[in-house]
């Protein structure tokens, strides 16, 4: 297992001046529509509990990087930070959900995060070319260069 | 020991010399460490000095009246005490001087406990070698003392009070029942200040105008209070006991014969926002604050009425006037007057929450601020002291506050504003006994409900069924159709997500410092702390004072407090303005600066540094001068002189140049010379000296007031003749004791440092720290670090350089 590196990514510092006010989680638009675990409470758990339990939790993959949370923090944490910091260490441990796998194989064998067969005949039926082809050799080299390799492998 | 022989040479044309040398041993405080018997035979030795004596308790009964009995019987003319710190014992042996006939400005104090015996417990050997420096540092300068006499300045029995609101009114009126004539000038058309504003008061729920209001008339008929409204003070010159105060006073354009009928108004065609309503109904171009305003009398406001400064559009008013008391031709003035003291009692600004776009006020008629719901449950305000909505008129059924707007944030401000978690639990109080079937919830982070009463306040309301609930929302939404608020959050003891909708939400916000504070505190020379708060001289000791002699802080002006602290402050600043008024006159210590006339060519650089504007002349005036009464005596315009035109009274360079010559005398590079601010550094080193924190003893310390008297030419004459090192210490940037003159030494030792790279010189044989009167650990490392590099320091590169800047400093004087 790797070890977790987050705070060397992200001053833990700045975590002790969050008051808990909640008016984080009270903006998050994922809290709205799913079981999202709130920035005030990620923050409070990897204060109180060790960032570990949080690590392991997949409901950390619910948030959608909006940065409202970032945005109207009265104490201005950089809670996008945290998060992607956290969620760094969540996929080398293996927390990662399998439809962002996926997307990550996708993309590292067509160029494309998604499979667009379909959009092509849509393109076509509107009188449009259909997609040049993905630089696939030089999108795998960036997936590799910037460490994905580690985490998925493709 | 050898006298170094420029030492012995210059004090034996002082032959009239008659010193006495009294080495304390404190008990066993000093004389556990350092041979005290040693210490005072060695100083017999010194030059000048005629007797020298250790005795087991100097400052008892017994060890003072020997010091008095040795000035009569042996004609003693300086005396030296090798004690404590001299900011312990420094007026008890002044004061014993001055009984037995001797000018108390005639002795010095050597630190043989603090800086010595109590941090180097361990080092017998090095500790008596080191006290017998100290003491022979101190023979130094005493020889050098002069006679001083304090000067006392005559205190105006007058007082200026800025600002009416509770605060100033308080402290109007302990000086006007004193007997003092008090100017009171308020910037509104009346006093009252934001209390007027209010409806009920926590804790005690009292009709806030109605305990007000006496108050308030009570200023308006007193026999010693002038009242100055619709005025703003425009310039302040002088010094304590003596300002001279220009104010500018609006024109009011209506009489004093007004007697507030009112007809007028119905007449008035132009329609304003109403300010003292918060804005929430409308006004006339003439008008009246509120109905129980001092003075009682209508003005115009030129600004929106018609008539347009007598160029006649409109005069309706003046023909509805029965009494003909609108007077067009009414001018603005300036009025000047003096007064011998000052209290600033300017009180605060509320948070606008604008800026906080997600939570919709001055977007959403339904989201109000706390200061706006206290007008509108107000039986005076806009509706009659109904309840009801901004967007419809209705009654709201559901009512939600929201704490910490603009406070506790580093978007607003940081600090906790004091009064709005009380301000709220009042409010939902005063819902829940009118209109009961309402429902309150009120979302905070955390409820302070620290001061007497507040806790049973808190608790009554949770009795009588308002719903706390722990977290802000993030964010509300509108109901465009009917104006309902959506509260989307997260009540945080449960862990789960809120939405909420309310008929009402009222935004608790925070209090602030008044924009327009700079100009006064220019004015004044006032320091702010990190808030922009008006800061008190001691946070502890002296929380009404400033640091502008004869200037005082009441109420909100110095930092968010509620009615009972501004009021408690107000009596407290009277009485402090009270005690110089009564007494009449005050006494300057004799350490101010002076300026020899023959020298002074008129350049004004002196001026340019003075944190007090103490310093006037002019170049038309070929001279300047220092303002005596004005001048706090920090030094720091000494070393700016290029002419040597000005001297620090009992900080002479003459003296403190003695001192560093003694320390220079025997192996100076082995030595680290300090020099400390009496307030922050030397109180900081005695702190080490208390709490017994261990340092190498190889370092002297040289007390200066403010770290702003340490003239550069000290600094070279110590590296010219060999010091190891040199620590220049002083009060951390914000605190300094002399409105920030230490900026002036961060600027001198900046600019050493070039030079000493110029002149080949390592730099960091120069050091610079701040250290605060708590910092005592902060000291001790300090030295032991200079210590370290020190001794990986080989003698002869200490003396190389010593030539490298004496070389550097002959070429410098002869290119010249
Ligand atoms: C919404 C709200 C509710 C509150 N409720 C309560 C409560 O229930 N109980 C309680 O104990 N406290 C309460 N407070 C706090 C209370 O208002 C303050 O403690 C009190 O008003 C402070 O009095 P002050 O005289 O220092 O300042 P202020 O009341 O602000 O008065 C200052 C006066 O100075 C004048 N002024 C300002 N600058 C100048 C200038 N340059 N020249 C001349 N004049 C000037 C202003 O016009 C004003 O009249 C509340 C505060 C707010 C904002
Ligand atoms: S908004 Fe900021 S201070 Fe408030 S709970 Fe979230 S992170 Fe903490
Ligand atoms: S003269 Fe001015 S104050 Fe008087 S009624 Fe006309 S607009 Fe109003
Ligand atoms: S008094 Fe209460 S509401 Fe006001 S800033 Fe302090 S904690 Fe927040
Ligand atoms: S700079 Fe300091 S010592 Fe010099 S005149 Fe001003 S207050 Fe006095």
């Amino acid at each position: 297992m790797t070890t977790l590196r987050i705070w060397k990514h992200f001053p833990r510092e700045d975590l002790y001046e969050c008051y808990q006010c909640a008016r984080c989680t009270g903006s998050c638009p994922a809290m709205e529509v799913a079981p999202a675990i709130g920035p005030r409470e990620t923050i409070l758990k990897c204060l109180n509990l060790g960032h570990q339990d949080v690590v392991e939790d997949e409901r950390l993959w619910l948030c959608c990087t909006c940065n409202v949370c970032e945005d109207r923090c009265p104490q201005k944490i950089p809670i996008s930070d945290l998060l992607v910091a956290l969620r760094n260490s969540a996929a080398r441990r293996g927390n990662i959900p399998a439809r962002l796998v996926l997307a990550v194989e996708l993309l590292a064998k067509t160029g494309r995060s998604m499979i667009v067969h379909q959009l092509d005949e849509m393109r076509a039926h509107h009188g449009l070319a259909p997609l040049p082809p993905a630089p696939i050799e030089e999108i795998r080299e960036l997936l590799s260069k910037t460490g994905f390799r580690e985490v998925i492998e493709f | 020991m050898k006298e170094p022989e420029s030492l012995t040479e210059k004090t034996s044309e002082h032959n009239d010399l008659r010193i006495g040398v009294y080495v304390c041993h404190c008990g066993k405080n000093i004389g556990g460490t350092v041979r005290c018997e040693e210490v005072a035979q060695f100083a017999t030795a010194l030059p000048g000095v005629m007797l020298a004596k250790d005795s087991l308790y100097t400052c008892s009964e017994p060890g003072q009246e020997q010091i008095k009995s040795d000035i009569r019987e042996h004609r003693l003319n300086r005396v030296v005490v090798a004690s404590c710190t001299p900011r312990l014992h420094e007026p008890t042996f002044r004061a014993a001087c001055q009984s037995a006939g001797l000018n108390p400005y005639l002795l010095e104090m050597a630190n043989i406990r603090e800086h010595c015996s109590w941090v180097h417990l361990h080092e017998k050997d090095a500790a008596t070698e080191k006290a017998k420096e100290l003491v022979a540092m101190a023979v130094s300068r005493v020889a050098r003392l002069m006679p001083q006499f304090e000067v006392t300045v005559p205190v105006a029995r007058k007082s200026l009070v800025i600002g009416g609101g509770i605060a100033g009114i308080q402290a109007a009126l302990d000086m006007a029942d004193a007997g003092y004539k008090v100017y009171l000038v308020e910037k509104a058309g009346s006093i009252g200040g934001r209390m007027a504003q209010i409806d009920k008061t926590f804790p005690t729920m009292d009709c806030s105008i109605c305990i007000l209001a006496p108050k308030m008339s009570e200023v308006g008929r007193h026999p010693n209070i002038e009242l100055l409204t619709l005025s703003q003070v425009q310039e302040i010159s002088g010094h304590i006991g003596n300002f001279r105060v220009k104010v500018f006073k609006r024109a009011r354009y209506v009489t004093d014969e007004c007697t507030a009928c009112g007809e007028c108004i119905d007449a008035c065609p132009q329609l304003v926002p109403d300010e003292f309503e918060a804005g929430l109904s409308i006004r006339r171009a003439i008008h009246i604050p509120f109905a129980q305003a001092v003075p009682s009398k209508y003005h115009i406001d030129m600004h929106h009425c018609l008539n347009n400064q007598g160029i006649v559009a409109c005069d309706r008013c003046f023909q509805a006037c029965q009494k003909k008391c609108i007077n067009f031709a009414d001018r603005d003035q300036v009025l000047e007057f003096e007064v011998g003291t000052i209290v600033v009692a300017t009180g605060v600004d509320v948070y606008d929450p604008t800026p906080l776009t997600e939570l919709g006020y001055g977007k959403f008629p339904n989201v109000i601020t706390t200061l706006e719901f206290e007008r509108l449950i107000n039986a005076g305000g806009p509706s009659g002291g109904e309840l009801i909505r901004p967007s419809d008129r209705k009654r709201p059924r559901k009512v939600a506050f929201l704490q910490c707007i603009g406070s506790r944030s580093k978007r607003a401000s940081p600090y906790c504003s004091n009064v709005c978690c009380m301000n709220t639990i009042k409010d939902a109080l005063l819902i829940r006994e009118h209109w009961p079937e309402t429902e309150i919830y009120v979302f905070y982070i955390d409820i302070r409900a620290f001061g007497k009463g507040f806790e049973d306040l808190f608790q009554r309301a949770r009795r009588e069924g308002v719903n706390f609930i722990r977290g802000v929302p993030g964010e509300i939404i509108e109901d465009i159709n009917t104006g309902d608020l959506r509260l989307l959050g997260e009540n945080t003891l449960l862990g789960s997500h809120y939405r909420y909708t309310m008929d009402m939400v009222v935004l608790s916000v925070g209090i602030q410092p008044r924009k327009d504070s700079a100009s006064l505190q220019r004015m004044l020379n006032l320091a702010t702390d990190t808030d922009g708060f008006y800061m008190e001289a001691h946070p502890k000791l002296r929380p009404v004072d400033t640091t502008s002699g004869g200037v005082f802080l009441a109420g909100a002006a110095e930092g968010p407090k509620d009615i009972k602290d501004s009021v408690t402050q107000a009596s407290a600043a009277a009485s402090r303005a009270n005690i110089l008024m009564s007494k009449g006159e005050v006494t300057i210590p004799a350490i101010t600066a002076r300026i020899d006339r023959d020298k002074c060519t008129g350049c004004g650089l002196c001026a340019r540094v003075c944190p007090y504007h103490a310093i006037e002349g002019g170049k038309e005036l070929g001279y300047y001068r220092v303002v005596e009464a004005a001048c706090q005596g920090c030094g720091v315009c000494v070393p700016e002189c290029r002419f040597g035109a000005i001297d620090q009274t009992h900080f002479t360079d003459d003296q403190i140049v003695s001192q560093i010559d003694r320390v220079l005398a025997n192996n100076p590079h082995d030595k680290i010379l300090c020099f400390a601010c009496n307030w922050c550094s030397y109180a900081g080193a005695d702190f080490a000296g208390v709490s017994r924190m261990q340092y190498p003893p190889n370092v002297r310390i040289i007390r200066t007031m403010c770290s702003g008297r340490v003239s550069p030419a000290w600094i070279d004459r110590a590296f010219a003749g060999g010091i190891g090192a040199v620590l220049v210490s002083g009060c951390h940037p914000s605190d300094c004791h002399y409105n920030n003159a230490n900026r002036e030494t961060a600027r001198r030792i900046e600019r050493f440092w070039k030079r000493m790279e110029r002149a080949g010189i390592n730099k960091d044989r120069l050091r610079l720290a701040w250290v605060s009167a708590a910092e005592g650990a902060q000291f001790a490392k300090v030295i032991s670090e200079m210590h370290e590099a020190l001794a990986r320091t080989p003698a002869d590169k200490v003396h190389k350089e010593a030539d490298k800047l004496r070389e550097f400093l002959s070429k410098k004087s002869s290119s010249q």
